[in-house]
């Protein structure tokens, strides 16, 4: 499925058009890797200040259910302009992503992070206050802010060792 | 350029050397990245509210001063791994213009903060819990994301054009 659908991508004109743009419009690359890292650092200021709170780690004087609401919608903008950005340079390339492991590991990290962001937003949508209820909830609101800043942290260092590949394999010799 | 031989000494420590033939130059990079979004992360919720976008529930001063630690943290490990960087090759570094940019930034994001500090801040009292932030904290709030988002953009070139 993986090789069908790089071979697809690779000769299709999207890949075509996303290859003409990137050699032709001066600067895209760097233009595009830094609307990315924007992306990134719109993420940090939500989704994960929402889990540092949730930890009690920031923000003490903010309200967590106001935060959540607040917050996260500037998250599902990042992640929408990181697909674009990114996809830039998948739809360019499909062979230097569909066969690189370091891709694969930043997307079983992305995954389940956003399911998890999704989670706090919407039962908090659903009621104010949600996370802070009862102890149950608000420990579980703990280990999932936990266990998504871990996952966001992956995120951001496999999307660096993307590039890096040939370094790990390096590693493993 | 300036303290050339320094430059040279710099990239020729068995350190400088060690990051740059080795899986720490990517290494240093990617937390260098990491620390690079808290940092803009941060100091953007921070801006936002001096611009009276948004977090209005709060006051000017409790944001600031719960937000701008993370900043000065994230600035500090941004600024031990980017120095890592720097090393391997210091003196091409120096002379690169997206380099120099990038420094330029920088160093007006610092004095902004500081203008910021120092001045605007100190009769925050009165505008503390105002919708409409007074113009000095608007221009302070403007600066810095316009610096900051030229930190990145600059640092994104430099790895285009070495």
């Amino acid at each position: 499925m993986q090789e069908s659908l790089a071979r697809a991508l690779t000769d299709s004109q999207a890949s075509e058009f996303a290859v003409y743009l990137l050699g032709n419009v001066p600067g895209l690359p760097p233009i595009a890797q830094s609307i990315h890292i924007l992306g990134i650092a719109v993420v940090m200021s939500s989704a994960v200040m929402v889990d540092l709170k949730l930890l009690g780690v920031a923000l003490p004087s903010q309200n967590v259910s106001e935060m959540i609401r607040r917050l996260m919608p500037w998250t599902w903008w990042a992640l929408l302009s990181n697909a674009l950005t990114g996809l830039l340079f998948v739809v360019a390339r499909p062979n230097r992503y569909f066969y690189n492991p370091v891709f694969g590991w930043k997307f079983m990290c992305l995954v389940p992070a956003v399911l998890l962001a999704v989670l706090l937003y919407r039962l908090n949508k659903r009621e104010t206050g949600y996370w802070e209820r009862s102890t149950g909830r608000r420990v579980s609101a703990r280990v999932i802010a936990a266990v998504s800043i871990v996952l966001w942290i992956g995120v951001v260092l496999a999307g660096r060792w993307i590039a890096y590949t040939e370094y790990l394999y390096f590693l493993y010799e | 350029m300036p303290f050339a031989e320094f430059w040279t000494w710099l990239q020729a420590l068995p350190l400088s050397e060690y990051i740059g033939f080795t899986w720490w130059f990517p290494f240093l990079e990617s937390i260098h990245v990491l620390a690079v979004g808290l940092v803009v992360g941060s100091i953007l919720m921070v801006d936002l509210r001096l611009l009276g976008v948004t977090a209005l529930d709060y006051p000017a001063s409790r944001v600031t001063r719960e937000l701008v630690p993370w900043t000065w943290g994230a600035v500090l490990v941004a600024i031990v791994t980017g120095t890592g960087l720097f090393m391997t090759r210091a003196s091409v570094y120096i002379e690169n213009p997206a380099f120099q940019i990038k420094l330029l930034c920088l160093v007006l994001a610092g004095a902004n903060m500081a203008w910021f500090q120092f001045r605007t801040f100190r009769d925050v009292e009165s505008w503390d819990t105002a919708t409409v932030t007074p113009r000095a904290a608007r221009i302070a709030g403007v600066t810095s994301l316009l610096m900051w988002a030229g930190v990145v953009f600059a640092g994104r070139w430099v790895g285009h054009s070495i």
